[in-house]
C-alpha cells in the first residue's frame, strides 16, 4: 500500500516536469548524432515553430554555444520559420541552438532546440603510396606493408584508412583497416604472395565529408624486396695484385624473382664508395672480378640485388667484406734526404728516408749504395723498420758522395732514389729569402725563387725541412721532417704535425738536377733556415738570477738563459723586478732578449733587496725565482783606506817602541837578565888543575859544565846553542857521537859502528842508547894523553845494574843531573847514561887509564852488565 | 519565338552529346559484366605468356617438392599409398589437337584439380596439426594454381578471343565420398602426383606457344 503511494507521487512529479519542458521549436536539418559540417563552407539551419506555439518568428533567437548569432545572419522564411546561415570554421564544433524566450510574467517555459555541429575537413588523397613485401626464407612474405603520406591537414573528424589488395583476375580482395589516427602505414595480409601476377593495391580514406583513394597496380614482383646476396666473399689472386674476385649466392630462386646485382667497394681508408656499373653485373651471375684496384690495399665490398630490369625493390646492402689485394712491386722511389753536420775536419752525414708513397706492399728492406768521388764506397741492406730508417757516415769535406737507395717488398724492387752531396766548397746557391707565418695553426712558408743556373743544372723542386730544437733524445726518431714542393711554388703550408710551443728550424732547399749519364742526379742547394713556432706560449720557467757583485749603491745581476725547450716561444725581453725587503714596492728594468746580466744602480746601502727576472714571449711572461741580496755598508776603497791608516799607525808605534828599547837597553837587560857569575872566574877552576890534559881541553867545555852545575839545569834545556858546539868538537876529535849527540842529534848508526858492528840489524826505535866515555885505549891499548872519548851502545838490553840497584840509579840521577836531556829520554832509560856519563865525564875519573874497558867490574859499572848479560861475546 | 526555337535546338544538342558519352560507358560496363574477373588487358601478350610460363614452371617445381614433403609426412607406407588407383581423381592427360584445345584442356584440368586440392588440405588438417608444411604448401599451391588458371584463361582469350571459355562444372569429377585415413592419404598422394604431372605438361604446352601466339597477335595488330 505504501509503495504504490510513493510510485503515484513519483509519476505525478514526472508528468509535471515533462509538462514544463514542453518544446515548441525544432531545427532542420536534424540528426540523432552530430551533424558534420565542412570547414569553410556555409551551413544553413532553419528553426520552425511548431503548431500551437505562442511564439512568432520574431521571437526566435539563434545561438552557437553560448554566443548569440548576429541578426544579420537570420533569414525569416515565414511566420513560423527562421533560418540562419553561418560560415563554418574549425573551432565551431558546438551546439547550434534555436530559442524562443520566455514571456514576461508568463508561466510558459522557455522553448529551446539544438543540434550539435562537428566541423571538419574532407580527407586528403594519400600520396606516395608504396607497398613492400620482404623476402622470408626462400619466398616472399604475404604481408604487404603499405605506407603513404596522409597529408598534414587534420580532418578534425573521424577518418578511416583502409588498404585493399587484389590480384588482378581474381575475385578475392584482401583488406586491412588501419586503426591509427592519420594512419601512415598498414599491413595487409595476402595469405599467399602472388608470384608473376598483377597486383592492385589501393588505400581508401573516408570520413563523413567524403573519401579519397590512391592505388598502385603492377606486377607482383615490384612489391617484393629480396634479401641481400648470400655468402658474399672476396677472394684474392696472387698473380693479380690489382683485382679481387667477388662471389655470392642468389638469395631467392630465379623462378620467383630473377635478380641482377650491384657491387660497390671502397678503400678502408676512404668513405667514398665506387659502384660497379650495373651493365657489368646485369646477368644472373654469381661472381665478378673487381679490376684496376691498387695493390696491397684493403678494400671493403658490399652487394645488393634487385629484380631483373629493376622489377623489384633493391635489397639492403650485404654486410661489408674486407680484403686486401696482393703485393706488387713498389711503384715509386723512396724519399731520400740527408742531414749534414760539419765536424772539425769532416762532415757527419745522416741519411734519412721515407718509404715509397706507392709501396704496393710491405717494404722488407732497403738497399743503400754510397759512392764517394764516383767510386763505390759502401753498400748496405737495411731492414725496413720505421724506427731506424737512417744511416750515418763520415764524409770528408773535400769529397763528394752520391747516394742511391732502393726499396724492396715481396714482389720486387722500387725505382731508385738518388741524392748527391757535393764537396763543402761546391755548394749550389740557395733561395734568397725566406719567411714564415702561421695560418690556421699551420706554418706557411714563403721564399724567393732561385735564379736559373747555367746548363746542365736545372731546378727540380724545393724541399722544406723542419727540425725540432732542441732535438729529441730518442735516437730512433727521425731527426728531421721534410716536404717536397714543385719548382713553380714559392708559398706552401707545412703538412707536418708540428707541436705547439716547440721551436723548429725551418729550412728551404732548392733541389737541382742534372743528368751526367742516363740517370738524373739530384743535389740540394744551400739552405736558408729560420726558427719558427707554430704557436707560442708563455715560457715554462723564468730565469734564475744571481747577484755576482753587490756594492754600496749597486748590484750586478746575472742570469742563465733557461733551456730552449722551456722558452715555448721567442723571448722578446727580460724584465728585472727589484724591491727593498718586504716593501713590495717593485721597480723594474727591461732589457733585451740577448742580455743576461745587468747592474742595478741607485740602491740604498746596507739594505736587503729582493730581485727576480721575468722572461716574456709574445704569448705571456713568467717570473723566475726570487733572489735576496744586501748592499754593502762601505763603498769601494773605503775599507782599504781604513786598513792602510791602521797599519801605518801600528808601524809607527812599533818603530817608536823599538827606538825606546834601543835607548834603554841596559835598563831592560838588567831587568830581564840579572847578572850571572862567570864560572871561569870561579875559584873551583883553579882548585882542580891536576889533570894533565886539562890545559889542552877547551876552556869552553869546562865552563859549560860549570854553568850547568851552577844553574842546576840540564844541558839541552839551558843552552842549545852551546851543545852543538861541544858535539862538533867531540866528533872531530874522537870520531864518535857524544852523549849529547846521541840523544838529540847524532846518528845512532854512527854510534853502533863505533861500539859493536854486529848490532846493525836492530832498529833505532827500539834501542836504548848507551854512551860512555872511553877513558882508556881500545883493547888494552893505553892512550897517552888522549882526551876522553865517548862510546855509545844501541843495545836494548835493560840496564841490569840499574834494575838491580835502583838506589844506584837514583843516586846516579841525582849526581849526574847536569847531563839529563829532558826531551829525549825516559827517566828509566836515562839512568844508565847518567851512570856511565857521570863516570866518564867526571874529570877526576878521566884521569884513570883505560882499564875501565878491560876490567869491567872495577871501572865500568854500567857497561859490564851489557857485555855479560845482553850480548855475550 | 526565336528564343524558344533556339532553346529547343540547344536542348536537343545537349541530350545527344550526353548520349554519346553515356553509351560507350554502358557498353564498357556490359562487357565487364560478362567477364567480371578476367582482366587480361593489362599485360602484353609476350609478357603474359612469359609470366604464365614462369609461374607454371615454379609451381611445377614446388608441386614436386610438396609431393616429397607429403610423402615424408605420411609415414613408412608412403610409396605404397601413392601406387594405389583411384577413379575419381582427375587425370593429368592433356587432350586436344589444336593449340587452343590443348590450352583449354590445361585450363579445364587446373580448374578440376582445385577442389581436390582443397579436399586434401582439409583432410591433412584433420590428420596432422592444422599448421604443418603440407597444409601450408597446399594452401599456397591452391592460390598459385588458381593464378595459373587465370593466366591460362587470358592466354585462351588471346588464342580464341571470340569463343567463350567453358568453365568446368562445379564438382564435375566428383569429390570422393567418405574415406578412411589410409584412403585419405592415398587420395592426397594421387592428387599431388597428378597435379605435378599436369603442371609439367602445362609448362610444355605453354613453351610450345612461344614464338607462335604473340607473333600472330602482333601481325594482327591487336597487341
Amino acid at each position: 500500500m505504501g509503495s504504490s503511494h510513493h510510485l503515484l507521487v513519483f509519476l505525478m512529479f514526472l508528468h509535471y516536469a515533462v509538462g514544463f519542458t514542453y518544446n515548441c521549436v525544432k531545427i532542420l536539418p536534424d540528426s540523432s548524432s552530430s551533424i558534420v559540417v565542412e570547414v569553410g563552407k556555409n551551413f544553413t539551419a532553419t528553426c520552425h515553430l511548431l503548431e500551437g506555439c505562442a511564439y512568432t518568428s520574431d521571437d526566435i533567437e539563434w545561438r552557437l554555444g553560448n554566443l548569440s548569432i548576429a541578426k544579420q545572419s537570420y533569414h525569416r522564411i515565414n511566420e513560423t520559420a527562421v533560418s540562419v546561415t553561418i560560415n563554418i570554421s574549425s573551432d565551431m564544433s558546438d551546439w547550434l541552438k534555436c530559442t524562443a524566450p520566455k514571456e514576461s510574467l508568463s508561466y510558459k517555459p522557455r522553448s529551446i532546440y539544438g543540434i550539435f555541429l562537428r566541423a571538419g575537413y574532407p580527407p586528403l588523397k594519400p600520396k606516395n603510396l608504396s607497398c613492400i613485401a620482404v623476402q622470408e626464407d626462400k619466398d616472399i612474405s604475404p604481408n604487404l606493408n603499405c605506407s603513404w603520406d596522409p597529408g598534414s591537414r587534420n580532418p578534425l573528424i573521424d577518418t578511416t584508412y583502409t588498404v585493399y589488395a587484389n590480384v588482378l583476375g581474381t575475385v578475392l580482395t584482401h583488406k586491412a583497416d588501419c586503426k591509427q589516427h592519420l594512419a601512415r602505414f598498414c599491413i595487409v595480409n595476402l595469405e599467399t604472395f602472388p608470384i608473376h601476377m598483377v597486383l592492385k593495391v589501393w588505400v581508401e580514406v573516408k570520413n563523413a565529408l567524403g573519401s579519397e583513394r590512391s592505388e598502385l597496380q603492377n606486377d607482383s614482383s615490384y612489391f617484393a624486396k629480396p634479401n641481400p646476396p648470400l655468402n658474399v666473399q672476396v677472394l684474392t689472386e696472387d698473380k693479380f695484385p690489382t683485382s679481387l674476385v667477388v662471389t655470392w649466392k642468389h638469395p631467392i630462386d630465379r623462378t620467383i624473382l630473377k635478380l641482377s646485382y650491384a657491387i660497390r667497394y671502397r678503400k678502408v681508408t676512404s668513405n667514398v664508395w665506387i659502384e660497379v656499373p650495373e651493365s657489368f653485373t646485369r646477368g644472373y651471375i654469381e661472381s665478378f672480378r673487381l679490376q684496376s684496384l691498387e695493390p696491397y690495399t684493403q678494400y671493403v665490398v658490399q652487394m645488393r640485388c634487385i629484380g631483373e630490369s629493376n622489377s623489384s625493390y633493391w635489397s639492403n646492402w650485404s654486410p661489408s667484406v674486407t680484403e686486401r689485394t696482393t703485393e706488387a712491386k713498389p711503384a715509386s722511389a723512396p724519399d731520400l734526404w740527408r742531414i749534414i753536420r760539419p765536424t772539425s775536419n769532416s762532415r757527419n752525414v745522416t741519411l734519412i728516408w721515407k718509404a715509397p708513397v706507392k709501396a704496393n706492399g710491405k717494404i722488407r728492406f732497403y738497399n743503400l749504395s754510397i759512392n764517394q768521388n764516383n767510386e763505390k764506397f759502401e753498400s748496405h741492406n737495411i731492414t725496413a723498420d720505421n724506427l731506424s730508417q737512417m744511416y750515418s757516415m763520415e764524409l770528408p769535406a773535400g769529397k763528394m758522395a752520391s747516394i742511391e737507395i732502393t726499396a724492396y717488398n715481396s714482389a720486387g724492387e722500387s725505382p731508385k732514389a738518388t741524392l748527391s752531396i757535393p764537396r763543402s766548397d761546391k755548394e749550389l746557391p740557395g733561395v734568397k729569402d725566406m719567411s714564415w707565418s702561421v695560418r690556421d695553426e699551420k706554418l706557411q712558408v714563403k721564399w724567393t725563387a732561385v735564379l736559373p743556373l747555367p746548363h746542365p743544372l736545372k731546378l727540380s723542386e724545393y724541399l722544406l725541412e723542419w727540425v725540432k730544437i732542441p732535438q729529441s733524445v730518442h735516437q730512433k726518431e727521425l731527426p728531421a721532417g721534410w716536404q717536397r714542393v714543385p719548382k713553380n711554388v714559392t708559398v706552401t703550408t707545412l703538412n707536418a704535425g708540428l707541436e705547439k710551443f716547440k721551436r723548429y728550424n725551418i729550412s728551404v732547399y732548392p733541389i737541382y738536377k742534372y743528368q751526367p749519364g742516363h740517370v738524373w742526379h739530384f743535389q740540394p742547394g744551400r739552405p736558408v733556415t729560420r726558427p719558427a713556432y707554430v704557436q707560442q706560449g708563455p715560457p715554462k720557467e723564468g730565469p734564475t738570477v744571481t747577484v755576482t757583485k753587490s756594492k754600496k749603491n749597486s748590484a750586478e745581476l746575472t742570469w742563465e738563459e733557461t733551456p730552449l725547450d722551456s722558452h715555448q716561444g721567442f723571448i722578446i725581453h727580460y724584465t728585472i723586478f727589484y724591491a727593498i725587503g718586504n716593501t713590495k714596492q717593485w721597480k723594474s728594468e727591461t732589457v733585451g732578449p740577448n742580455v743576461h746580466s745587468y747592474v742595478l744602480t741607485d740602491l740604498a746601502s746596507e739594505t736587503d733587496y729582493v730581485v727576480y727576472v721575468m722572461a716574456s714571449t709574445e704569448a705571456g711572461s713568467v717570473k723566475g725565482t726570487d733572489c735576496t741580496f744586501k748592499t754593502m755598508k762601505y763603498g769601494d776603497g773605503e775599507v782599504e783606506v781604513i786598513v792602510v791608516v791602521v797599519c801605518l799607525s801600528f808601524l809607527f808605534l812599533t818603530v817608536f817602541i823599538i827606538m825606546i828599547c834601543l835607548r834603554k837597553r841596559e835598563v831592560i837587560k838588567k831587568l830581564l837578565w840579572p847578572q850571572v857569575p862567570d864560572p871561569s872566574d870561579s875559584s873551583i877552576a883553579h882548585w882542580s888543575p891536576d889533570f894533565p890534559i886539562k890545559a889542552d881541553l877547551p876552556k869552553e867545555d869546562v865552563s859549560v859544565v860549570e854553568v850547568d852545575v851552577f844553574d842546576g839545569k840540564s844541558l839541552c834545556e839551558e843552552d842549545k846553542g852551546v851543545l852543538p858546539l861541544k858535539k862538533d868538537k867531540y866528533l872531530s876529535e874522537e870520531h864518535s857521537s857524544g852523549i849529547g849527540g846521541s840523544s838529540c842529534m847524532s846518528s845512532p848508526r854512527h854510534s853502533v859502528s863505533d861500539s859493536d858492528e854486529g848490532d846493525s840489524g836492530q832498529t833505532t826505535s827500539s834501542t836504548v842508547q848507551y854512551s860512555t866515555v872511553l877513558g882508556s885505549g881500545y883493547k888494552g891499548q893505553t892512550p897517552s894523553h888522549q882526551p876522553p872519548a865517548f862510546a855509545r851502545s844501541e843495545s836494548t838490553q835493560p840496564l841490569l845494574d840499574c834494575e838491580e840497584h835502583p838506589d844506584h840509579l837514583n843516586e846516579s840521577q841525582s849526581r849526574s843531573s847536569y847531563f839529563r836531556r829532558g826531551r829525549e829520554l825516559e827517566p828509566g832509560v836515562l839512568a844508565p847514561e847518567c851512570d856511565g856519563g857521570s863516570l866518564t865525564f867526571c874529570p877526576v875519573q878521566e884521569e884513570e887509564p883505560s882499564p875501565v874497558a878491560e876490567e869491567p867490574p872495577a871501572s865500568a859499572l854500567c857497561y859490564m852488565p851489557q857485555k855479560s848479560g845482553y850480548r855475550p861475546q | 519565338m526565336n528564343c524558344h526555337v533556339m532553346n529547343m535546338v540547344c536542348l536537343s544538342q545537349r541530350s545527344q552529346a550526353k548520349f554519346r558519352i553515356i553509351l560507350p560507358i554502358l557498353i564498357l560496363i556490359a562487357v565487364e559484366l560478362v567477364h567480371p574477373t578476367m582482366s587480361c588487358k593489362n599485360e602484353k601478350c609476350s609478357q603474359l605468356l612469359h609470366r604464365s610460363l614462369k609461374l607454371t614452371r615454379l609451381m611445377s617445381k614446388r608441386s614436386a617438392d610438396l609431393l616429397e614433403t607429403y610423402k615424408a609426412s605420411q609415414g613408412d607406407s608412403a610409396d605404397l599409398i601413392c601406387d594405389m588407383q583411384m577413379d575419381n581423381v582427375p587425370v593429368s592427360t592433356i587432350s586436344g589437337q589444336t593449340m587452343s584445345e590443348r590450352i583449354l584442356s590445361v585450363y579445364t584440368h587446373l580448374k578440376e584439380f582445385l577442389p581436390h586440392m582443397k579436399t586434401v588440405m582439409e583432410q591433412q588438417k584433420d590428420l596432422n596439426p592444422p599448421i604443418n608444411p603440407v597444409v601450408e604448401g597446399l594452401h599456397s599451391m591452391i592460390t598459385h594454381v588458381h593464378h595459373i588458371a587465370q593466366r591460362v584463361n587470358c592466354i585462351l582469350q588471346i588464342l580464341q578471343p571470340n569463343i567463350p571459355i567453358p568453365e568446368p562444372a562445379e564438382r564435375s569429377t566428383g569429390i570422393p565420398p567418405a574415406q578412411n585415413i589410409f584412403q585419405q592419404k592415398a587420395y592426397g598422394c594421387i592428387v599431388l602426383s597428378r597435379l605435378q604431372e599436369l603442371l609439367s605438361q602445362a609448362v610444355q604446352e605453354q613453351k610450345s606457344l612461344k614464338g607462335k601466339m604473340c607473333k600472330q597477335r602482333t601481325k594482327n595488330g591487336s597487341l
